[in-house]
């Protein structure tokens, strides 16, 4: 996993592998016939990384006070497992940066702010907080949804309910899963249609950008539909005239 | 890995294969199928059919004709109607906290409160200048139902549910068909 | 005998765990891996945002939960022991309306900032190979979040909650086949209606099930990415 395409960097990892491997090949008594010294357990994959060099970090070493708060931080991605190769390995030293601090600082000020954000929020919003009646079955209301689900709401006043519910959020959601191999296996049959040299990322393809922004426009259009309230009508195909909620 | 061309042959590697294979899936069974069944829910104590006993405000003779009076399932113990027919979101069988008794001509029905859409409680909304036509109306998507309980607007495709019912003891009494709930 | 300085101290400790596990080579080649400039760019934190809005949801969904009765019961028409008790966070429990509120506005902003993430991505081409694991990944937390959002919804019992819940699982047995569509929905109700039974299932799943599985998926999320590293820039 570590490396598929051989970084030169990492030969000293990749030879090791390959010896062991020759081990276990020459049959199964092989293993437990000659054990080697005890090997301390090393960590795989990192090998071959550029990292800070030591005389440009900050000075938080094991002798450092702030030590436990570093390796508190260090602890995330060392159970995020191996490193593989990272773009960053073969990149020039001048357009890359350390994580830490560098590339680590502005999270705990965003952190900070968005808890006074929703800390502010809670304190003057209070109404979206406060509770209707308590559940009454008997009762007659308008269960209008939170705006997350409000354009799917209104989606489906468009037509069949099981086809514009069930039916097309099934087929949203399969695409949405398998959408990075249509890309990659419909894609360049496209773009050599079009004559394209290349199929790019949708933020450069007039295609699936398109697409994207077309979808986003749709749910905007809908979401802004519903806000409208109920004595907004249009004209539609089925049930006409279709209103907000 | 076998020979893709030689005969089949059952070996004692493909037999302890298969073995081992069956013995997962018998555990995999016997612990999922339980669960299974534990999920499904049982109905709790107290909970069984029965005509409700519904008090009307007007006596059932003396009802107007293309009128519709509400009633609600009794609250104590909290009980619910059984719908009898139904179609789209409806089903016979399923249940209903309200209702609306309608005279048309001679005849008397009870439609059940829930429209077959998506199951938002209707309203009875009497013809005025705004609204033409006398008709029971989900405020949710906006479907509406005649008098007589057919789709006058979708996106409801189906009629609205009718609910079994009798003549009670007294003129403004009847019993609808139910269930108490139990919780 | 002298006493040690607490730095001393500190750097034995350390000695101590280097010696069983390459405890001081891990921390600096975590912390010191090299990143690409480009990744600096504003839109490049949108996950860190949402992972740091997950943690604000695990915090307060636990305290809120020393409070909440999962009960939709409701003894000679009484409001229900859920209701009031989301009524009792809100106005007696002390800073209460803050944890409740956090927990309520954190659900909003992170499905805002799920939804910039998943644009961001999709936009830069970040779900390309070898990455396509992790976007379908992505895509399965997503729907997690929303059925995170849907089950929390129903948790207050109130009227509002009660209705949007019966739509909802309308929808969801609105399958044309009616042992299916029965079938679904007995399951969800846990009844033949929307009642007590409803809350307890939804609470379960909103609590166990649903926040087991996406701390499940962020792990697998997280390791991709460390594996992977960052994407090219567009």
């Amino acid at each position: 996993m570590s490396d598929a395409k051989g970084s030169p960097r990492n030969h000293g990892e990749a030879s090791d592998f390959v010896g062991s491997r020759e081990i276990t090949r020459e049959g199964p008594g092989a293993a437990v016939a000659a054990p080697k010294e005890v090997e301390i357990i090393e960590l795989d994959g990192h090998g071959g990384h550029t990292l800070e060099p030591e005389w440009k970090r900050l000075p938080i070493g094991p002798d450092h006070i702030l030590y436990p708060l570093v390796v508190g931080l260090a602890l995330f991605p060392i159970l995020m497992g191996d490193a593989g190769h990272h773009l960053a390995d073969d990149m020039p030293d001048d357009e890359t940066h350390p994580f830490f601090p560098d590339h680590f600082w502005p999270y705990p000020i965003i952190a900070v702010v968005m808890l006074i954000t929703v800390g502010l929020l809670s304190a003057f919003v209070q109404k979206n907080l406060q509770l209707e009646a308590s559940a009454d079955p008997r009762a007659v209301t308008i269960p209008r949804p939170d705006w997350y689900f409000l354009f799917l709401f209104q989606f489906l006043k468009l037509g069949n309910e099981f086809i514009f519910s069930i039916g097309i959020g099934t087929v949203v959601i399969i695409l949405l899963l398998v959408f990075p191999f249509m890309d990659a296996i419909i894609g360049p049959r496209v773009a050599r249609r079009l004559g394209w040299k290349k199929w790019p990322v949708p933020g450069r393809n007039i295609i699936t950008g398109t697409v994207f922004v077309a979808a986003l426009v749709l749910i905007a259009l809908l979401e802004l539909w519903a806000l409208a309230g109920p004595q907004f009508c249009l004209p539609w195909f089925v049930n006409s005239p279709v209103c907000g909620a | 890995m076998a020979d893709a061309a030689a005969p089949r042959r059952v070996t004692r590697r493909t037999f302890l294969g298969w073995w081992l294979a069956s013995l997962m899936t018998a555990t995999v069974v016997t612990a999922v199928a339980p669960i299974l069944v534990f999920l499904w829910p049982a109905p709790p104590k107290g909970q069984k059919k029965g005509p409700l006993l519904v008090s009307l405000d007007t006596p059932l003779d003396q009802l107007q004709d293309g009128t519709a009076t509400k009633i609600l399932a009794p609250t104590s113990p909290n009980s619910a109607f059984i719908m009898a027919d139904g179609g789209g979101d409806n089903s016979p069988g399923d249940l209903a906290f309200g209702a609306f008794v309608v005279k048309t001509g001679s005849t008397v029905e009870v439609f059940a409160q829930n429209c077959s859409h998506l199951g938002c409680s209707i309203s009875f909304v009497p013809a005025s200048d705004t609204h033409p036509e006398t008709s029971f109306d989900c405020p949710c998507h906006g479907s509406r139902f005649h008098m007589d309980g057919s789709v006058l607007h979708g996106p409801a495709a189906y009629p609205l549910s009718h609910l079994t019912w009798k003549q009670g003891d007294s003129p403004n009494q009847i019993q609808v068909d139910g269930i108490v709930l139990g919780f | 005998m002298a006493i040690p300085h607490p730095r001393e101290i500190q750097v034995a400790v350390v000695d101590w765990l280097d010696e069983r596990y390459p405890f001081t080579k891990a921390v600096d080649e975590a912390l010191y891996q090299r990143v690409p400039n480009f990744a600096n760019a504003f839109y490049y934190c949108f996950g860190g945002m949402v992972f740091i809005l997950i943690v604000f949801q695990l915090l307060t969904g636990i305290l809120l939960a020393l409070y909440y009765v999962p009960d939709a019961s409701s003894v000679g028409g009484a409001a229900a022991p859920a209701y009031t008790s989301v009524n009792f966070i809100q106005n007696s429990v002390y800073l209460g309306w803050l944890i409740r509120g956090v927990h309520f506005w954190s659900a909003n902003i992170l499905i805002i900032m799920v939804l910039l993430h998943m644009a961001r991505v999709y936009w830069t081409g970040a779900y390309r190979a070898p990455r396509e694991l992790n976007w379908i990944v992505g895509i399965l937390m997503l729907f997690i979040i929303l059925a995170l959002a849907l089950t929390g919804y129903l948790l207050p019992w109130d009227t509002k909650a009660y209705f949007a819940t019966e739509v909802t699982i309308k929808i969801t047995a609105g399958v044309p086949i009616p042992v299916i569509a029965n079938l679904t929905k007995e399951l969800l109700q846990g009844g033949p209606v929307v009642g007590p039974p409803t809350l307890q299932r939804f609470f379960t799943l909103h609590v166990f099930v649903l926040p087991a599985l996406i701390v499940l998926l962020m792990y697998v999320h997280f390791r991709f990415i460390r594996a992977h590293g960052i994407a090219e820039p567009l």
